[in-house]
This record gives C-alpha cells, structure tokens and sequence, in this order.
C-alpha cells in the first residue's frame, strides 16, 4: 500500500471512531452557531462557555472514572449542593471560613465513603444507593439551610471565582486543566487506571486476579465525593451565594458529558478525549440555542435528548448493520438443492 | 442395538449446509442425520462446526446454503419457536431456568397453549405427572433457584417432553455433572430413545459418548469425517478422526522425586460447604482432587486463594500459620488458582494478551510514579508466547480472538508468571480440543519436575487418574481419603466418591 | 427457623414484618403527637398515599423487568397540568373523559420510554433521565408559566378529593383511595393470575433464557413502560384532584417516593420478586411516615427527603443481606426433603 494510501486509511480509522463522530458534529454545530451569531467561534467566547459550566465539567472527570468501572454516582449533585450548603451554614454561623471550607470538604469525602460503603463493602446495586443518597444527602443540605439563601462569603472566595487568575483563566478552569491532565494519566497509563477498567469489564476475574476490587471502589467513590464538594463550593464562590437546591438536577448533565463521550454505560471501556470533545458539544450546544433565544429550560430538555442519543445512536447503527447482515444471509427457498451425498451406513 | 421396534426412519436430515461467519468457514458441505428412536453422538474438536450445526436445527441462526429434511419433507427452521413447533428442544451445557418461578412454571412457562390464565392448581398436578414420567422427585412448588444442576437440566428435560419434542438436542449436558448425576441422566436418555424420541448428543468426554450413542458422527473444521455405529467405533479411531493424526490422549504423569512438605492443612471447616479437610502437599508433586460436582473441591480450593473465608482449621505453608483472606494475600505466599470458567473467571475477553498476563502481578510493572512499564510487559508476554506456544499474530491481541486452547493458555501463563509453589489449577482442560488437552498434561509434568506443588481439580476421571501422585477424594464436603497412584482406579475412586464403600482405606504418607 | 420457612415464602415474611413496622409505627406516633387518630388525619393519609400508591404499582412492574422509571414525577405533573387545561378551557369534559385523557397522555409518554428502552435498547436509567427533563421542559414551554388554580376547575373536581363512598364514624373511604385499591386488586391478580404478569416476573429471572425461549421480551418491557406511564397519568389526574392549584414544578421528585414505596415494599430492582401487595404496604409506610413526620413538633419537614433516602438504603440492604439470606434457605429446605425420601433424585 502507497504511503498516501496508508495516511488516508490511518486518518480514516481514527475518523471511523466515535471520537470522530463526535468531532464531526463539532464542527456541525460551531458551523451553525457561527450562522446564528457571526464571530461565534473566538476563543475568548469557548473559555466563557466553560467558565459557565465549570463545576459541572469537573465531576464529570470523576464520574467517567466511575461508570468505566461499571457503577455510577448519582448523588454527586447532591454532594455539590450539601458542602456548598454546610460551608454556607457553618460560615454563617461564626465559624472561621478556612474551617467551614475544610469541613465541606471533608463531609464531601464522608459522603463518597458512605456511597462506597454500601456499593463496594455491602455490595449493592449502585444505581439504587446513589439514588437513594442522591435524595439523602439533598434532603440534608436542606436540613442546614431551609429554604433560605446564604451568602457574603469573604472577598478573596468570590474574586477567585468570579474574577480571573491567570490571564482570560479563572480559578477553576486552571483547576480543571490541571485535573483533566492528571486523570488522563491515571487513566491510561496507570496501574490504577488499568484496575478501573478490568474491574469495570469483569468484576469476577479481577477479583479472581488478585485486583483489591473493594478498594479501587471505596477509592473511586471517595474521590469522587471529594471532587464534587470542591465543585461544590467553587459553585458558591461563583454565584456568590446557595440555597437548598444549588446544583439540583446537575446529573442529566454530568452522565451525558461522560455518555456522549463513548463511555460505555456498562463499564469497562471509554476515553477522556472523547469526554472533552462531547463536554464541548454540550457547551455549543446549549449557547447555540440560548443565542437563538431558547430558555435554559429548554436547553435542558435538549441535553436530555442528547443523553439518549449518545445510546440510541451507537444502538440503531449496530442494529441497522446486524439486519443488514441477516438480511444478505436469508436463505431463500428456490435455493434448496437435492442432494446426492453418499448414504450413511444402515444399521 | 436398539431394543425398540422402530424402523429407523429418517427424522431429521441436514445436507449440504454452508454456513459462513464474518470469513470463517464454520461449516462446509456439512450433514447430518437423525433417525427416530437413536441416540446419535456428535463428536469434534473445539470449532469442528457442532455449535453452528446445533444452532442451525434450533433456528437461531440460519444456513447459507442446504437442505432441512424433517419426516422427509424439506423445511425452513427461521426462528426458536418454529424449531418448536417442529418438535425440537434442545438442553444446553447452562440450563437456562427461571430461578424466582417454581419448578412447575418453569416447566410450563414456554407454553404458548395454555391459555391467558394461570390455573395453579392444575399446573401444579401436571408438572408431577411429567417428572414423574421421568422417574424423578421434585418439590414443584418450590422456586428453581435452589436446585442443583443436574436438578436443573431434569427440568429442562421434562420442559421439552411436555412439549411433546421429537427430536432432543443435548449440548455437552453431562460437563457439569458428576459420574453419578450422568448415569442418572443416560438412564432418562435410553428412556426417551426407546419410547421414540431422536437424540443429538454431543460431548467431549469420549468413554461417555461410547457408552450412550447408538451412532457417532465426527466433524472436523466443518466437515462431516464419518457416521459409525457404536460397535464398529473405538476411542482411538474416534480421536484419530477428530484430529486427523494419532494423539494419545493423555500423557501419564512422570515418575519425579517429590519434594520436601509444602503446605499442610488441617481440619478446614466451612458451614454447609465442608468439614474435616486434611491433607498434606508436597513440592514437586501433583495432588489431585476427585469428586461428584458439588463435593466442595472448588470450594476448597478456593478457600486456599482466599476467597470464601473458612470457619476453623489452619493452613501451614512451608512452616507458617497463615491466613489467607484475599487472593493478593495467596499470591504474596507463592499460592496461584486457575479458574474452572476462562470466560467468565479467567480472563478479560476485550483486554491484550500481555495485559492479561500482567494483570494478578501489576504492581511489578508499575514505575515510580505508578505508570505502567509497557516494555517489561510486553517481554513477559513473548516470553510465555514462547513457552507455551500460544498461537497468535500478536501478544497485543485482544483475548477474546484466541480460540479456546489458546485462551487457556493465556491463562495458565498468567498464574505462571505469578511462580507460584502452589498451583491450584481447576478442571484446566474442560471444552478444549484433544491436541492442547496434551499440551497442557505436558506442561504439569514440567511444573512438577521443577519443584512446583500442583492440586488438580477435575471431574475428568482418567485424567485424574493419569496425572495426580496421589488422590484427595471428597463426597458433599467430606473428605473421604487419600490414595496413591498405585492403588487408585477409577472403580475405587468412583466407589468412594459416592460413599458406597465402607471400608475407605486411607494412605497417609 | 425451618419450620416458619416451610409455611410461608420470604416474601410472605417480609409483608407480614412489613405490617408489623406499619402498626408499630403508627403505635408511635399516636403517643408522639396528639389527637393521632382523628379521622380527618386518617382520611387525608387515605388520598395522599393514593397517588403514591398508584405510582408504585406503575414502578413495581417496571422494577421487575430490571429497570427504573425516574419519569414518572414529570408524567404526573404534565397530565395533571394538561387535564387541568382541558377542564378549565372545556368545563363541560365529563369526568369518566378526564380521566380517560390522563391514562391516555400518560401512556403515550410512557410508550416513548417503552420504545426506547425496550426497542433502543436504551438503559431505562438512561432513558428516564432522559425523558424526566424533556417531559418537564415540554411542561414549562407548554404552559407558558400559567398555573393551573382551583378557581378555574369545576367544581366537581375540587370537591371529589372529599367525596367518600362511604363513611363509618367519620372514617371515609374515599375516591380516591377506593381508585388505589382497584388498581392495587387488578394487578396483583395480572401478576400472579395472569401471563403477562408471568412473563414479567420470567423475564426479569433470568433475561437471557427469555429470549432463547422466545417470549416477547421488548413488547413486555414496552408494555411495563407503557402502564407506568398510564398510571402516571391516572395519578397525575389524582393530583389534580388532590392540589387543584398545578405550577410547573408539581410532580417533582414524585419517582423518588414511588422507589422508596416499592423497595420498602420488597420489590427487587433485580428482577423476579416483588407483588403489588407489597408495593401497596410500601407505600402506605412511606406516606404515614412521611405524613407523621410532618405533624409532630420534633422533626422539621426539611428532614423530610434525608430520611427517604436512609429508608431506601436500609431496605435495600436488608432485603440483599435478610432476605437473601433467607431464600437460599429456604429453597435448600424444600429440596433436601424431597430428596432424602426416594433414592430417585440426585
């Protein structure tokens, strides 16, 4: 094969992927966008996008690593919305801020423990315990702050999430970066990251080899409890202020940014780079249509389509190939032939 | 010959058929033929086209090319429930019951004709009155989750005489039955043979094929090899067929030196699962384990690597009390376990050989900073490609292409490269072809010469017999005695196992 | 022990015990808060655990295929809005209409799961999640941010949570707890009576004999989705009834005390157990809990989803630990007499 043929068919491989679909609607829907609002596509525009959606693009890191490993965190929200409602709640109350910060903190790592406690200890079925904590930990955020708002949180915490650090960077979209780097290294060149994946492609047979499967989960699930009250309380330094429901329904979100990246739902297979293509989908998506003038309720709905579509999509075209397949195989009756194969031998 | 009246009428005939998958050839010009009244033996080597065959008479998949006779008329099989309709059943190696139904739904459930409503009652009277045709007691009412296997597969058995099959189709059924569970099941299959109904049998275990078939059939890369009558048929003609060369089937186990004591192990008790474990094992030596499925040998050997906790007893390897209470604490000792299912305990399907291999000793691979170390891996790898010659294009191919043999291959370097001084290996040559089967025999004996310690746990008798040094023998948990290789045969073990001959005589060394 | 097990399944066990918590339960909290009893505190228990109730048989027969159905809160606040409408704009719509309307919105929703899940082969969790944000962003785009008030009803409908069949001492049995009981008694008699409630309980054992065995899996996980859909629907009407006033926001976080209901219940998300009666007692503890909670001074309603989700884990955890443990008992009890009796069996 020519060279020109063989970096035609590489590039073709690499397009031929689900990253490469995902690249291709990209394209698709920076192209609309431009339509909509011309000098759509700067830079300057992109980092804002993230900016607005920076907590959630965070835990979505850590939940990748957890539905690759085949269980999933539902109560991350609700995480998010609880360190952010008791750092509200302990400040308010005349404790030092730096101590309210670190006991968010630490209550956020509590939350993932109990999360992997009953999943990786008890061993029950993940979707139903962190739906069970996603209502727990929510209803305890509401517990320490009602229904009222809390805010005036010091001026250095709201500067450092409202203002920028580093040239056009805030805080935590430098954390991010910081963050997406190392869980790409963990991920595919660590001995943990290979962990995750065997465990979350057959929890038997990496038990059966010596793999710690308790323990990668306790670690993954502390993880991300601490991930997500981090993002929590980088939401209030944003906002500048909480109630009872901040971060409510962030899910819908942070699974499909993880789905709609190739992260197979049932584990053990998924890419980082795919997450980031498809969190930037989820980003143009949604500041497409509010350009065009769709209420964020309406966005919300389209991601909720999106989410199904990340399955549906990969499902319809295998199926679509399978029937294909069955259909060329279907053997018709004209083709039936009379044989005359010698007889076998009579009894 | 058969002891019935029918006049071996053709029931069911299959020529010509091709079936292609994705480049494979899975069967070419294949046929076979079933008569009414005959158990007819199907009989080949991992990927000779038996499964294909099977599933082309079932309907699940379809033929490219060929004909489908049923009482002579040509046929079109497209689906499960047509092949039902037809009057074939077939009984898989996994029975496939409904485990939260009771017995009798699970009997009744596959009915179309039933009607809407359920009527307990008579469900529950017509489900006696099927097993009890069998000549088999079971608690209807009961759900089909406690049953045992062999419990299990007398259930889908009496499922498809209740719905009035002709033709039985039994893939493998007898793998994981023990010797006593499969004399069981022959006696339920010469009876459906003699009341007229055809059996398609396949198997693996040759001595039980020449005891049930009336005809064996022999298939090889697709094709049909021969049809003989069972008295014109001996094993090694039939081996000879299967492989296309002379292999002897089993490599008896070398005479080596034993070693000095490795582990000894004492009283091992675990509730409901066994009792009274005492055994001694030494270097270089092979110690197998004989029993009926059940007997809690891979409980036992589990409870070695750490997985199920014991009750009481001790383990003393190589002078230490230990307790091993997870299978990185076994490995850390020198203590390795094989699996009995590669597919579903062995291995990662999707995942590279050399990722395979790797995987119990990770730790080993990893730098510094916990990255893992590529090129020491991939060296491992070639390594035991080498050794065990693995055939494949790549050790960065993913497992899952392998074929079976090569795939317990994969598996067995895993656990040697772990150097183990105990090697648990677990029916390690369950649904592999006769010439890996020898491979693997081969390299026990190797193991063994090096001072490696091995517990062979297998259901396959001669094998057993062949290969162990001596012989641990447990009925339903209980240890029921150690024999030498000198005065074990198959009948004594048999007898043992069964807890049938009172006088045990135990040979402690 | 053995005995016991011999007589009665586990999930016989685990209802009886359910009861049990049930009256213990209400034995506390009569001497927690005052005046317990009073009727007027029964009968409003009676139509509040009406639509939960109503959702838990939808959830139970989804929970037994394995799958979830996180939809059915926006479902319920849809139909009720959308019926509510039709009221309000055609006051003439007759009753036995509305709620036929209701059961027909919700079953179209719900038929949308049920394709994708069943057919797309869509996760139900994936699904659901899904649907639950497009079915509430239809709501708030429909309804422009109009809410439904009670003024615009008529007046039927405001007075028909009040409405009792009869009434004995001032205990009511109303209409729509009369409603649950009617849904509650049909299906359990499809589930233990009926082939398609056979065919869930199959399919959900063990999925991948059902295929083999050709039963109709997609078209029985569809209709699973389907009916939950339509008794969200139905449900939503009885919260139209119940509230009259319906924002944009009404049905939210419904799903979640529907799950609670039916795992409480002892329906197992792993497929093969669980029956209506015990979504039925699910719910009823929930609803007195939650209702109970409510009324005395000690707990503020803010504890309200805390305590939820503890109630989830802890019945899950106990019925994978318990009850488990239990069958396996259980079916070992049943075999082992029968072998031991004839030398037949193995």
């Amino acid at each position: 094969m020519s060279n020109r043929k063989r970096i035609l068919s590489n590039i073709w491989q690499k397009f031929n992927s689900w990253e490469g679909l995902l690249f291709v609607i990209l394209i698709i829907v920076f192209f609309i966008n431009s339509i909509i609002a011309p000098n759509y596509l700067t830079v300057g525009n992109q980092i804002n996008l993230f900016v607005l959606y920076i907590e959630k693009i965070i835990v979505a890191l850590t939940m990748t690593f957890l539905i690759i490993n085949g269980e999933i965190d539902l109560s991350a929200p609700s995480i998010m919305g609880l360190s952010a409602c008791t750092m509200a709640y302990f400040y308010s109350n005349g404790m030092n801020f730096g101590l309210a910060i670190l006991i968010s903190l630490l209550i956020g790592v509590a939350c993932g423990a109990f999360n992997g406690f009953w999943v990786a200890v008890v061993g029950l079925n993940s979707l139903i315990v962190t739906l069970a904590t996603l209502i727990g930990y929510r209803g305890l955020a509401r517990v320490f702050v009602e229904d009222r708002s809390f805010g005036y949180f010091p001026e250095w915490f709201n500067n450092l999430g409202q203002k920028n650090l580093i040239g056009p960077f805030p805080f935590a979209l430098i954390l991010f970066f910081i963050l997406f780097i190392f869980a790409l290294i963990i991920l595919q060149y660590s001995g943990f990251g290979r962990r995750v994946f065997v465990i979350g492609n057959n929890k038997d047979v990496a038990q059966y080899s010596g793999v710690n499967v308790q323990r990668v989960k306790i670690q993954l699930y502390i993880a991300s409890g601490l991930i997500s009250s981090l993002a929590g309380l980088l939401l209030a330094a944003r906002y500048g202020a909480i109630r009872g429901d901040t971060a409510y329904g962030y899910e819908l979100e942070i699974i499909t940014m993880a789905l709609l990246g190739g992260v197979n739902i049932f584990g053990g297979s998924g890419s980082l780079y795919g997450v980031f293509l498809s969190i930037l989908i989820v980003l143009n998506v949604r500041n497409g249509l509010s350009l065009a003038g769709l209420s964020g309720h309406f966005q919300t709905g389209i991601i909720g389509v999106l989410l199904i579509f990340s399955i549906l999509g990969p499902n319809i075209s295998k199926l679509f190939k399978d029937w294909n397949k069955k259909h060329k195989l279907f053997i018709k009756p004209e083709k039936i032939v009379e044989s005359n194969h010698k007889e076998v031998d009579q009894v | 010959m058969n002891k019935n009246n029918n006049n071996h009428k053709l029931i069911l005939d299959l020529h010509h058929i091709y079936k292609n998958y994705d480049g494979v050839k899975a069967l070419t010009d294949a046929h076979f033929d079933l008569r009414k009244g005959e158990v007819h033996a199907l009989v080949g080597e991992n990927g000779a086209g038996k499964t294909t065959l099977i599933k082309i008479i079932m309907g699940v998949i379809m033929a490219d090319s060929g004909v489908i006779k049923l009482d002579g008329k040509p046929v079109h099989i497209r689906n499960p429930q047509s092949a039902q309709k037809f009057g074939i059943a077939a009984i898989y190696q996994e029975p496939m019951v409904f485990p939260d139904l009771n017995v009798a739904e699970n009997i009744f459930i596959s009915h179309a004709d039933r009607g809407s409503i359920v009527h307990w009652r008579k469900t529950f009277q017509d489900a006696e009155e099927v097993l009890s045709k069998l000549d088999v007691n079971l608690n209807v009412r009961m759900p089909a989750r406690g049953l045992t296997l062999a419990a299990q597969q007398t259930v889908e058995i009496a499922k498809a005489i209740s719905l009035n099959a002709r033709i039985l189709i039994m893939d493998e059924p007898t793998s994981s039955l023990s010797a006593h569970e499969v004399k069981q099941l022959f006696k339920i299959v010469r009876s459906l043979r003699d009341s007229g109904v055809s059996i398609l049998f396949i198997g693996h275990r040759l001595e039980e094929v020449m005891e049930i078939a009336d005809r064996i059939t022999v298939f090889r890369d697709g094709r049909w090899i021969s049809s003989k009558p069972r008295n014109e048929v001996t094993i090694e003609g039939v081996i000879h067929d299967m492989v296309g060369r002379n292999v002897k089937e089993f490599f008896a186990k070398d005479k080596t030196e034993r070693g000095d004591l490795l582990m000894s192990v004492r009283n091992l008790y675990k509730e409901n699962v066994f009792e009274g474990i005492n055994f001694d094992v030494y270097r270089g030596e092979v110690l197998g384990f004989a029993g009926l499925i059940g007997s809690g040998r891979t409980d036992v050997g589990l409870a070695l690597f750490g997985i199920g906790h014991t009750d009481s007893g001790h383990i003393i390897f190589e002078g230490n009390k230990l307790k091993i209470n997870s299978p990185q604490q076994a490995l850390k000792h020198g203590i390795a376990y094989s699996t009995e299912d590669r597919r579903k305990l062995g291995l990662i399907m999707p995942m590279p050989i050399c990722s395979n291999i790797t995987l119990p000793l990770l730790q080993r691979y990893l730098n510094s900073l916990g990255l893992i170390k590529q090129r020491s891996e991939e060296e491992t790898a070639e390594s035991f490609r080498k050794q065990l010659d693995i055939h494949t294009s790549s050790i960065q191919a993913m497992v899952e292409e392998l074929s079976g043999g090569n795939q317990q291959k994969v598996m067995i370097s895993k656990w040697l490269n772990a150097d183990p001084k105990l090697l648990i290996l677990d029916e390690p040559t369950r649904g592999i072809d006769v010439a890996t089967k020898a491979e693997v025999h081969n390299m026990i004996n190797d193991l063994a010469s090096q001072g490696v310690a091995i517990i062979l746990i297998s259901s396959d008798l001669p094998e057993v017999l062949a290969m162990s040094d001596r012989i641990l023998v447990m009925r339903e948990g209980n240890q029921m005695g150690i024999f030498n290789q000198v005065e074990a045969e198959e009948e004594i073990i048999m007898a043992v196992a069964l807890g049938q001959n009172q006088t045990i005589q135990e040979n402690v060394q | 022990m053995k005995k016991i097990l011999a007589h009665f399944n586990p999930e016989q066990i685990r209802e009886s015990f359910l009861v049990l918590l049930i009256l213990v339960f209400v034995l506390f909290f009569s001497t927690q808060i005052p005046d317990y009893f009073n009727p007027r505190f029964i009968n409003r228990i009676s139509t509040s655990v009406a639509v939960i109730g109503i959702l838990a048989v939808g959830q139970t027969l989804v929970f037994l295929t394995r799958n979830f159905d996180l939809s059915i809160g926006s479902i319920t606040g849809v139909t009720a809005y959308l019926v509510g409408q039709q009221l309000w704009y055609h006051p003439g719509i007759p009753p036995i209409l509305s709620v036929v309307l209701a059961i027909g919105i919700g079953m179209l929703m719900g038929a949308i799961n049920g394709v994708l899940v069943a057919y797309g082969k869509v996760p139900s969790i994936i699904t659901t999640i899904g649907t639950l944000a497009i079915y509430r962003t239809f709501l708030v785009e429909y309804s422009h941010a109009v809410p439904i008030t009670t003024n615009l009803l008529p007046d039927w409908i405001v007075n028909l949570n009040q409405v009792a069949l009869f009434s004995f001492h001032g205990f009511e049995f109303r209409v729509l707890f009369g409603i649950l009981l009617l849904v509650s008694i049909i299906f359990q008699f499809i589930l233990r009576y009926h082939r398609f409630g056979r065919l869930l309980y199959a399919i959900g054992s063990n999925p991948s004999a059902s295929q083999i065995a050709g039963f109709p899996d997609r078209r029985i996980v569809f209709q699973a989705f389907l009916i939950s859909g339509g008794l969200a629907g139905l449900a939503g009407f009885m919260y139209l009834v119940r509230f009259g006033n319906i924002m944009v926001l009404a049905g939210i976080g419904l799903e979640f005390s529907s799950i609670a209901a039916v795992v409480v219940g002892g329906v197992s998300n792993m497929g093969g157990s669980g029956t209506i009666i015990g979504a039925f007692l699910g719910s009823l503890f929930i609803d007195i809990l939650q209702n109970s909670l409510y009324r005395s001074l000690a707990v503020s309603e803010f504890w309200r989803d805390a305590i939820l989700g503890m109630l989830i884990l802890l019945a899950v955890a106990i019925d994978y630990l318990v009850i488990g443990h239990l069958r396996k008992k259980w079916a070992r009890t049943g075999f082992q007499l029968k072998s031991e009796e004839t030398s037949n069996v193995k």
